[in-house]
Parts: C-alpha cells; sequence; structure tokens
C-alpha cells in the first residue's frame, strides 16, 4: 500500500512540475525573445508579464475549435494526442534527484529506475513524429504535408547520431540506467575534472545535443514548421487547445532533453568537487539534490532559447547532409576511439 | 485467464484486422503501429522488456515511419488506391500468401504444447548484456551473416538508385 502511494505521488508530482516548467518556459521563450532583441516583450499580465502563459492558456482554451472541412477527421483529431502522449511519458525514466529517506524508508528520486533507461527513451521519442505525420496528413494542406514530410525525414536521419553519441555513454558507464550512471559521475578523474559524462565523452556531448535540437525540432532545425517558408507546417490547419497540446509538447519535450543532457553529461545531482550528501541529513539533502539537478536543468532550458534567437535557420538540404554526412561519421568515429580506449586500458 | 494477456493479445488481432480492412493508406498503417505497440506489450509480458523496447524502436519508430514516408510522398490524402484494391489476381496473390503464412505458424507452433509447462527463467533473463552474450558470443557467426546480407542489400540499393556511379 505504502509502495503504491509513494509510486503514485512520484508521478504526479514528477507529472506536475514538468507541466509547470513548461509553463514558464514558454514565458521564458518571449521574454527571453524579447532581450536577445532589445525589446521589452510581454511584460503587462502581472509582475514581469509572469502571467502571461496563463492569459495564453485561457485564450486556447475558450477559442472555437474549428476542424477544416476537407481533412482526415480522426487523423486530425489524434494528431495533436499522438504527440504530447509521449512528451508526458518521457520523463518517466529520467532522475530528478538523489534519494530521500522517510521514516527509515528510501525513496529514490526517479519514477521508474529500469535497467533499459535509455532505450525506453529512445523508443518512446521515436513515437512523437507520428503526432507530426498525422497532424500534416489529416490537415489535408499541401503546408501541411511538406511539414510532416520534412518532419518524418529529419527526425529518422537525426535518431541514428543521438542512439549512436548515446552509445558512446553506455561504453563508458556500462549500465543502461540513468541512475546507475548518475551515480557513477560522483568524485573526479586525473586528479582534477569532474567525473562528468562530458569530460569523458566531449565528441559524443557535441553530436547528442545538435540531434537532441533536431529531434525536438528547434531552431536551427525548425524545418517541419518553417513559418517563412511552409507556414508553420503541420500545425498551420490546427487552433484552439488542439494547437496548444502541440506547441506545449514542444516545451514539455524541452525539459526532458535537458533533464537527460543533465542526467548524462553533467553529473546529473552532483556538485562538481563536493560530496554534499556527506554533510547533510537524508531530507535535506534529497531536497538539495533535486535543487541542484533542476538548476542545471534550467540553464539547459535557457541555452534553448538563447540558440533560437542567436542562430538562422538552415535550408533543408543542409540540415540532411549535415546529419548523414557529418553527424553520423563523427558519432561512428566516437565509438570507435571510446571502444578503443576502452578495449587499452580496462 | 490472464486479464493483461487478453487485453494486449484482443488490442493486436482487431488492429490487425482494421490494418487489412482500412481501404485508407495511412490508417492502415496505423492500425500497423498499433499492433507492433500491443506486441510490445505481450513482450513486456513476457519479461522480455530489451525485445519490446525493440519493437517499439525499431518496427514502429524506424520501418514503420519509412513506410509512411513512401505513403506521403506517393499519395494525396483521401486519395485511395482504387485499381490495386479491385484488381482481383492482387486479392488471390494476397490470398495464397496469407494461407502460406498460417500454414508456417501452424508448423511452428506443433511442438508447442511441449513448452506450454512452465519453466524457471535463467538469472537475468532478457537482460541486455544477456543479449550481447547471445549475439556476441554464441551467434556471432549467424550475426555476421546477417550483417554482410544487409550490406548487399544497401550496395544494391545504392546501385539501383544512382543513374551514374
Amino acid at each position: 500500500m505504502d509502495d503504491w502511494l509513494i509510486a503514485i505521488i512520484k508521478v504526479v508530482g514528477i507529472w506536475v512540475w514538468v507541466l509547470l516548467i513548461a509553463v514558464v518556459m514558454t514565458w521564458v521563450e518571449r521574454r527571453g525573445a524579447a532581450l536577445i532583441q532589445d525589446r521589452p516583450g510581454p511584460n503587462r499580465a502581472g509582475p514581469w508579464g509572469l502571467f502571461q502563459p496563463l492569459a495564453d492558456g485561457i485564450k486556447l482554451f475558450t477559442k472555437e475549435e474549428i476542424i477544416p472541412t476537407k481533412a482526415q477527421k480522426l487523423l486530425y483529431i489524434i494528431g495533436p494526442l499522438l504527440f504530447s502522449v509521449p512528451a508526458f511519458s518521457a520523463y518517466a525514466v529520467v532522475p530528478f534527484g538523489d534519494k530521500i529517506v522517510l521514516g527509515g524508508k528510501e525513496i529514490i528520486l526517479q519514477v521508474s529506475d529500469v535497467n533499459i533507461g535509455f532505450l525506453y527513451i529512445l523508443a518512446i521519442g521515436s513515437m512523437a513524429v507520428y503526432g507530426v505525420i498525422l497532424g500534416g496528413w489529416g490537415s489535408n494542406n499541401k503546408y501541411s504535408i511538406l511539414g510532416g514530410l520534412r518532419s518524418t525525414a529529419q527526425m529518422v536521419s537525426y535518431e541514428v547520431p543521438l542512439g549512436l553519441a548515446l552509445l558512446g555513454i553506455v561504453f563508458v558507464y556500462g549500465t543502461f540506467s540513468l541512475r546507475d550512471i548518475s551515480l557513477a559521475q560522483q568524485g573526479t578523474f586525473l586528479g582534477f575534472l569532474p567525473n562528468w559524462g562530458i569530460f569523458k565523452q566531449p565528441l559524443g556531448f557535441i553530436l547528442f545535443i545538435v540531434a537532441a535540437y533536431a529531434e525536438a525540432n528547434r531552431v536551427p532545425f525548425d524545418l517541419p514548421e518553417a513559418e517563412s517558408e511552409i507556414v508553420s507546417g503541420y500545425h498551420t490547419e490546427y487552433g484552439s487547445m488542439r494547437l496548444g497540446l502541440y506547441l506545449f509538447g514542444e516545451y514539455v519535450n524541452l525539459v526532458t532533453i535537458s533533464g537527460i543532457i543533465v542526467a548524462l553529461y553533467f553529473g546529473s545531482w552532483h556538485m562538481p568537487y563536493i560530496d554534499l550528501g556527506a554533510y547533510l541529513g537524508p531530507i535535506s539533502w534529497g531536497i538539495v539534490s533535486f535543487c541542484i539537478f533542476f538548476l542545471k536543468v534550467s540553464f539547459f532550458l535557457w541555452m534553448f532559447v538563447w540558440v533560437r534567437w542567436t542562430l538562422p535557420r538552415f535550408r533543408y538540404d543542409q540540415v540532411m547532409g549535415l546529419g548523414w554526412r557529418g553527424l553520423i561519421p563523427l558519432a561512428l568515429f566516437n565509438i570507435f576511439i571510446t571502444a578503443l580506449f576502452i578495449q587499452l586500458t580496462v | 485467464m490472464d486479464l493483461y494477456f487478453w487485453v494486449f493479445a484482443s488490442m493486436s488481432v482487431l488492429a490487425g484486422l482494421f490494418t487489412i480492412a482500412a481501404r485508407d493508406a495511412l490508417p492502415s498503417a496505423m492500425g500497423l503501429l498499433t499492433v507492433f505497440i500491443a506486441l510490445a506489450g505481450l513482450y513486456l509480458h513476457l519479461h522480455a522488456p530489451l525485445i519490446a523496447i525493440f519493437q517499439v524502436a525499431i518496427y514502429a519508430g524506424a520501418i514503420l515511419i519509412l513506410v509512411v514516408f513512401v505513403i506521403m510522398l506517393l499519395m494525396a490524402p483521401g486519395e485511395r488506391l482504387a485499381a490495386i484494391q479491385a484488381n482481383v489476381s492482387y486479392r488471390g496473390a494476397g490470398a495464397l500468401l496469407g494461407l502460406c503464412l498460417i500454414g508456417l505458424i501452424a508448423v511452428g507452433t506443433k511442438g508447442v504444447s511441449e513448452i506450454v509447462s512452465m519453466k524457471a527463467l535463467p538469472e537475468g533473463f532478457g537482460n541486455p548484456s544477456m543479449f550481447g552474450d547471445l549475439l556476441f558470443r554464441d551467434f556471432l557467426l549467424h550475426f555476421e551473416v546477417v550483417s554482410v546480407l544487409l550490406l548487399v542489400a544497401l550496395i544494391g540499393g545504392i546501385y539501383l538508385c544512382k543513374k551514374k556511379l
């Protein structure tokens, strides 16, 4: 009974927390854009415009729902759902802190610590593309279909370097469980470098972050949307909360990707050089590790905004060329070097 | 009666029926997607999480995506391949192939009554490391033969689509 209660609290808690971050991210995105473009941005609703996401939500909820007459009704309706459900369920295997001890019971701060952790993420991530495809196809609009086609090709291409980059991490830490990888990142190696993934897999990290940006359809890889050429692509025909699900699912994806980056490459909940867990009590360490983790996550969330308003969009052939001719050979090279290194040292 | 099994088994059968009964190409592909996901659920139930994940990541996430990609390139929404659907010889060929498949399954399940008796699973069953051992130690030759076969297919594909080599 207790285990069930804890599991439910964890699932609901992290779900609400991720949604909350995604809501705040919509505000950060617009304020960040304004900051970079030297203008005020949304600043009317509440202090610093903080209630703007709320206003947007009310607007999307109360708008009339229109289904285009020529749309394929079923596909059109399923599309946004199929996009947002994988986004909401991917966080299940990503940790959000070390552990908390309550009444002699050890609770790990992760919904489910399965030993195939990141294969699950890859599988769920590859499901999200169906939402885009169905949205584009169901709308029965040439721009939408173009957007759907682009996203299919792009996501299939970039899943390869993404998976290969993750393979490097598996080589180094010898496990698929995100919690075990997080635990292994404590301490230092070579005497001064923190035991983090980025120092052991620098090339892998660059490959991963580039491929992750492409998987999340973010600038400079937002070809499926490309409002200047194909008018927002797959969600051109969507309005009200269906559009909301697409836009919101994207931000939830960003939170998950940032969580994975932190857990794999940036020491998860560990501070460099100091092992805070040895100084703090079991409950306070749980809370502090949670805070450290999300402090790091918020940096990567900010980086998504930063990159979006700094870099221009690629041309389509450049995106595909980068994927197949640039990233995949580099990823294979990375795996080769890593395997060679492990073979020679272990 | 195992409720979990029946939910996913009936889901996969119904989705399979929808796949062959649907008139439009893309909804049919979505039916196939549902079959894959239901099968993944069954694999999970059989303590084979890695197979379940591969089922989703490779079959649903890569192979079916390519099928959908071809559908999107060649057809327009709402368009039906009426000529092919009405062609009797295609239907006959489909029935023949289907019967062959059923025959294969029947041959395959002939000895199934022997494995119905429950056996304890070996230690670490379904772990990624156990898979690695199987593929790269016990069945290394088979694995390498398959990879050579894939390489040949790859080269053949490139040769066919390049006009000038």
